[in-house]
Parts: structure tokens; sequence; C-alpha cells
């Protein structure tokens, strides 16, 4: 979190800084605070102390007159810095303890006026995404997806619409696909919709994975949507997946998962803290099989939503952390959402998660012009598409690395460490650990290669 | 109906009618098309979806026969595009 830090050193300093002709630097002033990273290019100011105009009045009063002196012996000093967004509040409280100095720390809020949201058009289209994915470097090392089941967990699949989207043949695995109790109907002949939008973009770095069609959001249940399901559901499909994952040879075991959904209300969950609890509770059903999922082999991947604080979905019910349950799966990549310029949709859920605090993980590339299946000249969008963009990225390197070779935990790890990370002390909430970074995944994976051999 | 989770322990293979034997539940009471769905399979754990009235009855805060539960289960959906 970056944040303004007010500190009151000696007359001398402050006068020094105050003085537009003596050139000072942070680290004048506040070299040394702990758990603090100065950022060196910004210089400190001289901040004015209020005053009130009339003996007994309130120097912080917005409606009072206040005079403002900048003499040395008043003024302070405001320099900036950024602390690690999981060390903020006992930094926070402990820094003015161990730093007589220190008057006080704020947040330094980005202030920025073009954050995409909803509604929005395109930035850029699947071909930019191809490009920053790295697709041909991956294709030449022979990562491109061929032989990797990749679970799309949505509404359905239209293959021919993605085939023809596409502009390439798209391989749909029948016998692995699955169909909740109350859904009837083809794997890969499902209506045009969001399931689709997320076949499209997981193929963008995995054209030659495998999709297994699995729509869950299309069950019903009474009084529900067209299109949502019931979480139940998806512990079924789950326990599909682990007799597909089960059944395969352990030289070739891979299965990655992708998860562009999620509940947006607490309104049909019991209250964090029952023991029945979805959002917050790693034993609830769902959650248990996700984890058992991933232990037994899986990349699963969940979008992290669209209640960013920016532009939230008008459907976001949850006063804060919006990223609940599985979504913020310790044993699942949560992905939150960049545009093709590499900025933050603003609709992109921010962290800390409710079961890991730290979520979203990194993010994927999303709100591009891709299938457009969600309507004619409707962008690719919602941190929906930017699950299955990173999960396209996971099978890709899956079609070298299977599961028993490199687990699902190392793999990521690789993604973590290899982010394009967005921030100057590591993680972010914003960001996570910043942005999947194709080059820095081949890189690693090249020394790894290079270790084993 | 509204429905909820319950948790439950069998050796396996494990039927659904074991379950119900096991939590004392009625067939009225249980969702049999959704059937017992393994959970983990290492540790033995199921799964089944059953009446609120049943889950509280069987569940953690009722006899206690349930593993677990019941468990909520809410309605879950695509998240995009963003509205």
């Amino acid at each position: 979190m970056r944040v303004l830090i007010q500190l009151r050193p000696s007359p001398d300093l402050v006068a020094a800084v105050a003085d537009p002709s003596v050139p000072s630097m942070a680290s004048d002033v506040a070299d040394g605070l702990p758990g603090v990273v100065l950022d060196h290019s910004y210089a400190p100011v001289a901040v004015p102390r209020p005053m009130p105009a009339s003996p007994g009045g309130d120097p912080l009063s917005l409606n009072q007159p206040l005079v403002f002196s900048m003499a040395p012996q008043d003024a302070s000093v405001v320099v900036r810095g950024e602390i690690a967004d999981d060390e903020v509040t006992s930094r926070v409280a402990l820094l003015p303890a161990a730093r007589r100095d220190v008057v006080a720390v704020y947040a330094d809020p980005a202030i920025e006026t073009t954050l995409t949201c909803g509604g929005d058009p395109a930035v850029g289209d699947w071909h930019d995404v191809e490009r920053l994915l790295r697709v041909p470097d991956l294709t030449a090392e022979g990562l491109d997806g061929s032989g990797v089941p990749l679970a799309v967990i949505d509404t359905g699949i239209n293959a021919a619409y993605v085939k023809s989207a596409r502009g390439h043949d798209v391989t749909v695995d029948h016998e692995r696909s699955w169909n909740p109790q109350s859904v009837s109907g083809t794997p890969g002949d499902f209506p045009v919709d969001h399931g689709t939008m997320c076949a499209f973009d997981a193929l963008i770095a995995a054209p030659k994975a495998s999709l297994v069609d699995v729509p869950v959001l299309l069950s019903r249940r009474q009084g529900g949507s067209t299109l949502d399901g019931l979480l139940s559901d998806a512990i079924a499909a789950y326990a599909h997946l682990r007799e597909v994952l089960d059944a395969q040879p352990a030289e070739s075991r891979a299965l990655v998962v992708t998860n562009s959904w999620g509940s947006f209300s607490p309104r049909w969950d019991f209250p964090p803290g029952h023991p029945g609890n979805y959002s917050d509770n790693p034993a609830h059903p769902f959650n248990l099989i996700v984890g058992s999922l991933a232990e037994a082999g899986a990349d699963i991947l969940f979008a992290a939503g669209n209640c960013g604080t920016q532009c939230r979905d008008s459907r976001c019910a949850y006063p804060d952390r919006p990223i609940v349950g599985a979504n913020s799966h310790p044993r699942a990549l949560s992905i939150g959402g960049i545009d093709t310029t590499g900025t933050r949709v603003g609709y992109s859920s921010q962290g800390p998660g409710r079961l890991a605090a730290r979520k979203p993980d990194v993010c994927a590339y999303t709100h591009f012009a891709g299938s457009g299946a969600l309507g004619d000249g409707e962008p690719d969008s919602g941190t929906s598409a930017a699950c299955p963009v990173a999960a396209g990225l996971v099978a890709a390197v899956r079609s070298r690395w299977p599961s028993t070779v490199l687990p699902p935990a190392q793999l990521r790890t690789l993604l973590r460490r290899t982010a394009d990370d967005r921030s100057a002390v590591g993680y972010d909430h914003d960001y996570g650990y910043g942005v999947v970074d194709a080059a820095g995944i081949i890189a690693a994976l090249r020394r790894r290669a290079a270790k084993a051999a | 109906m509204a429905e909820v989770l319950i948790t439950v322990r069998l050796a396996a293979p494990a039927t659904l009618e074991e379950a119900m034997r096991r939590l004392g539940l009625a067939e009225d009471e249980v969702d049999t098309a959704y059937g017992l769905v393994p959970v983990d399979p290492g540790r033995n754990l199921y799964v089944l979806r059953v009446a609120e009235e049943a889950g509280r009855r069987v569940g953690d805060s009722g006899t206690g026969t349930a593993d677990g539960g019941p468990y909520s289960d809410p309605p879950i959906e695509p998240y995009g595009p963003p509205r």
C-alpha cells in the first residue's frame, strides 16, 4: 500500500525542505523507517501547520477561520513510501512508537479517472492478448496445450462458434465432459453464451487443449435466473473431475479447471462463523473438494470477481472482502483482471480474500475484443475473461510439464514468482503478485529443465 | 423445498441407501437424483443434498449422526459481463 508519512524533524531540516533553493531527498528526512520502502523519486514536501485564527479554536476545523504557519518549529514534512499490504495495520501502529519524529501515516490512493469499467468499449483485441502472452514463444517451446484437458465450468460451450470465431479447429473431449442431473445437451453444442466466451479465451494461449465441457451454471433451481446453478452442482462436477484425473496415467497427468463464477451475495449463505457457512469456511464441502482435487494434481483457477471498488458489478452484495469461498481458496489461483494496456480494470475485485488473505494471486487480460459471444461488439470482459486467459497459459505449460513432475502448488508458486510486479513491495491487493508473464515462465521452466538434466 | 448439504463418512464403495440408513433419513428428505457425491476419497467423505429440516436434525447441531453440516448451498452465477 502506498502511504504518505508525516514527520516533524528538527527545525533546521524543516527549513531546508521548505527552501526551494536547497535540494533535499526523502532519505535526508526519513531514512531507516522500519517496514517502509521510501520512494526516493518523491522529494519531501514541507506542510504548514494549521492554527486557529483566534484563541481556543479548533486547528482541524473545516468551518472556523485558520492561519497556516510555515515556521520551521511549526511545519512538518511529508515523504512517500510503500508498506506491504499485509503489514499495514501493524506498521502504522508501530511507526510513531519506533520513531518519535513520525507524526502520522496516511493512505495515498491512486488518482485515476480512466480505469476500464463495465460498458466501456474493448481495449485492444485477442490478438493483442496473444502477443502479450507470447504465444509464438510458447508454441516454439512446445507449450500449446496439446493433450491437456481444460475443464470449463460454466454455461456450456458452443464449439462451432468458437471454431468460427478463432478460425481454427477446436477439440471438445466428449468422454470427459459432464452435465449436472438437470441439464440435458451435448458437450460442445450448448447455446452461445458466457461459457463459449471462456472457452475461446482459454484457447488463446493453449490452442490445442482439449475442452472439457461442464455446464454447471445451466442447472436450474426454483426461482433462479436462466444462468445460475447451485454450489452443490459444482461439488458433483468436481467429483467427476476427480475421476477424470485419477484415470490418467501418472506420466501425463494434467487437468486445468477454469471457474469464472461465484457467489455474489451472502443472502443465501449462513453467516461467517456459522459452521455451515461457505464464504469464510474452509470446511465447507465445496472448499474441501477444491483442496482435494488440487492435491490430486489439478490446476484450479477462479475469477476474483467483479466487485472492484472503482466500478463494482451491481450484483455485488458483500459489504467488504468480496473474494469469497473457493474464489479465495489457498490451493487455487484467484485471477484479477487488467486491460491490454496493463492497467487493472476498475471492476476487478481487490483483496484480501476470505479463505486466504493474499488474493487475488495474479492478474490476466480482459475487456478485449475477442469471441463476441456476449453480443456483437461486446468485449470479452469481467474477471470472467481474465480467468480462462490465465487458465490457457497454465494449460500451455502442462503440455510439457505434467502435474507429477511439476505439482500444482509449485506451478502456482511459479506463476506468482514470475509475475510482472506492479508495486514496489511485491504483493498488493489490487494486482496480487502482478501480471502473468509468459516470458518469465518460459525462462523459469528452461532453468528447471536444465537443472533436472 | 430449501435444501442444504450434509457430509458423512462411509467406507468405499458407499451407496446412497447406506448413507440414508446411517443418518436416519427418509427418501422424501433426500435429493436422490443428486445422490451421494464423494468429496474426498482419501478420507471416505461424502456429501448429500437434503431438506433443510432434515439437515438440521442430522447435522452437527442436531443428533450429530452426520460428519458435518448443515452447510449452505448458495446459488452461483457467471462473473460477467460486469453489470
